[in-house]
């Protein structure tokens, strides 16, 4: 479903991917780990276009997405959660989660939010609420139904579990349940490897911009939970 | 008493009319984060849109004022599609923009209608008196219809995806365009409702106070210093702050005289950014 290959991305004279190459196939969740710096989230970034990657190329479902823009890349079918949640503070709940389907009609946006205030039942409590006033797991939360309600093909979760409580953590993993038992395919970043790898079903670790080892969870892990540490 | 209250009305009328001007300017600068000094230039050229309209075209006054709103968000809308979206994000290039776009309207208003003011009257006259109050029915239908316009541009931003486009847009751009919002068609949209606002005002108040060339200069002004009392980007401070300018002005003109209103509306702003340097409603700071 997605392919990134050979990506670079620099910011100004910093390299911060050096061909990178990943593959996502339909309903994987993976997930790509790392310290602070590695890349993850510079991965995420160009994937969806925040960032203008220098070389290499971007493909989702069999579509070059290196010329189109960021929202072009949305209305492909790629939803996206970013780190530190980055919720429309002065907007309500209800309003953060229906940006995600603008322009759909008012009917695929009633679906949307049925559905999604039906497996969140925070958002319906919280509806007339502005998102800026919640805590950060229940902000992570709109976030996450923001890149859900236009029902993409695959979410992009740009470290989730950060700055969250474990309460949270174990919350926010249920979410991701939900989303992988709805068939969602998912690319997610995470420095907390150790709940992160419970989720996955594959994994890339990363560390100065580029991939050190790819694989299955169990393959993985022990380098991903020693990068966890540095 | 009678008096009283019919300043108060006049105030209020006022507040209405500056309200229009002042949610157009902060809308463009809570969306696109730029100041637009051809704010007062399309409040001019609405104006002599409509005048052009009505005098040389023999239109109905209604529908001068409509092909003036109309007018003004058109240009309004090819100038930020052509022209500023591409520098929408370097604050000096935008500012010399929009200053070099007002300077060219000024100029090519004078050119084309002279420096004269032309004689354009509102087609309704008379006055409204009732138990202790009198009110001019041109300031009557003046408010009436900003009212009806404020009130629609409020149901716009709060209440159809549009608004909730352009308030995502407004909070956090990169995150909202992640989302699928179209900065390229929803920003010269913005541009164009907050530039038909300023036309529109322009075609309705112009013939009550006066049409000019050079009149855009205090109109900017004033929705600098009413947005700034608001808090800049603030739709809902914008409002009550032009509310409060239109009434300090009214009654100030009356009780006061002209230029100690002036000053006690300049000594109430820079209190307030003493005291509240963001405004009655303004954030802190603005997304990026």
């Amino acid at each position: 479903m997605l392919a990134v290959e050979n990506l670079e991305v620099r910011y100004g004279g910093i390299m911060a991917l050096r061909g990178v190459s990943i593959e996502v196939a339909k309903g994987e969740t993976v997930l790509l780990v790392g310290a602070n710096g590695a890349g993850k989230s510079s991965l995420i970034n160009a994937v969806i276009g925040l960032v203008n990657a220098s070389k290499g190329s971007v493909r989702f479902a069999g579509r070059d997405l290196s010329a189109l823009s960021c929202d072009c890349r949305a209305r492909a079918g790629i939803g996206y959660s970013p780190e530190g949640r980055r919720v429309f503070s002065t907007m309500s709940v209800k309003d953060n989660v229906l940006t995600g389907a603008h322009g759909r009609g008012k009917v695929a946006q009633r679906e949307a939010w049925d559905w999604l205030s039906g497996i969140f039942p925070l958002l319906k409590e919280r509806a007339a609420q502005p998102a800026g006033q919640l805590s950060g797991g229940e902000q992570q939360i709109v976030a996450f139904a923001r890149a859900m309600s236009s029902f993409p093909d695959l979410v992009l979760l740009d470290e989730p579990f950060l700055g969250l409580a474990p309460v949270w953590i174990a919350r926010i993993s249920e979410a991701v349940r939900q989303m992988q038992a709805r068939g969602t395919t998912i690319l997610m970043t995470e420095q907390m490897a150790r709940p992160a790898l419970k989720l996955a079903t594959r994994g890339y670790v990363m560390r100065g911009g580029e991939v050190r080892r790819s694989g299955t969870v169990a393959e993985i892990r022990d380098l991903a939970l020693a990068e966890e540490y540095l | 008493m009678e008096g009283l209250v019919a300043t108060g009305l006049i105030g209020i009328s006022l507040g209405a009319q500056y309200a229009l001007l002042a949610l157009g300017f902060t809308l463009i600068f809570g969306i696109l984060g730029v100041v637009n000094f051809a704010h007062g230039g399309f409040y001019v050229l609405g104006g002599y849109i409509a005048y052009a309209t009505t005098t040389h075209l023999g239109a109905p006054y209604p529908v001068a004022v409509v092909i003036a709103a109309l007018g003004t968000a058109g240009l309004g809308y090819v100038f930020e599609r052509f022209l500023l979206e591409r520098l929408v994000d370097d604050h000096l290039a935008t500012l010399m923009l929009t200053l070099g776009l007002y300077l060219m309207m000024s100029s090519g208003i004078l050119v084309v209608f002279g420096p004269e003011s032309p004689s354009f009257e509102f087609p309704i006259t008379g006055v409204l008196r009732g138990g202790g109050f009198y009110f001019p029915l041109q300031n009557l239908i003046v408010l009436a219809v900003c009212i009806v316009a404020i009130v629609t541009l409020y149901w716009l931003v709060y209440h159809t995806d549009f608004g909730r486009a352009l308030r995502a847009l407004a909070d956090d751009r990169a995150v909202a365009a992640a989302q699928g919002l179209r900065p390229k068609l929803l920003f010269p949209l913005a541009f164009a409702l907050a530039t038909g606002l300023a036309g529109l005002t322009g075609a309705l108040v112009t013939p009550i106070l006066s049409l000019a060339p050079h009149i855009g200069d205090p109109v900017l002004a004033t929705s600098f210093l009413i947005v700034i009392l608001g808090g800049l980007g603030s739709v809902g401070g914008a409002t009550v702050a032009a509310f409060i300018v239109g009434l300090i002005e009214a009654y100030s003109a009356v009780y006061l005289g002209g230029s100690k209103g002036a000053l006690a509306l300049f000594t109430l702003v820079l209190l307030m950014l003493v005291i509240r340097p963001s405004g009655l409603f303004g954030r802190e700071a603005r997304g990026a």
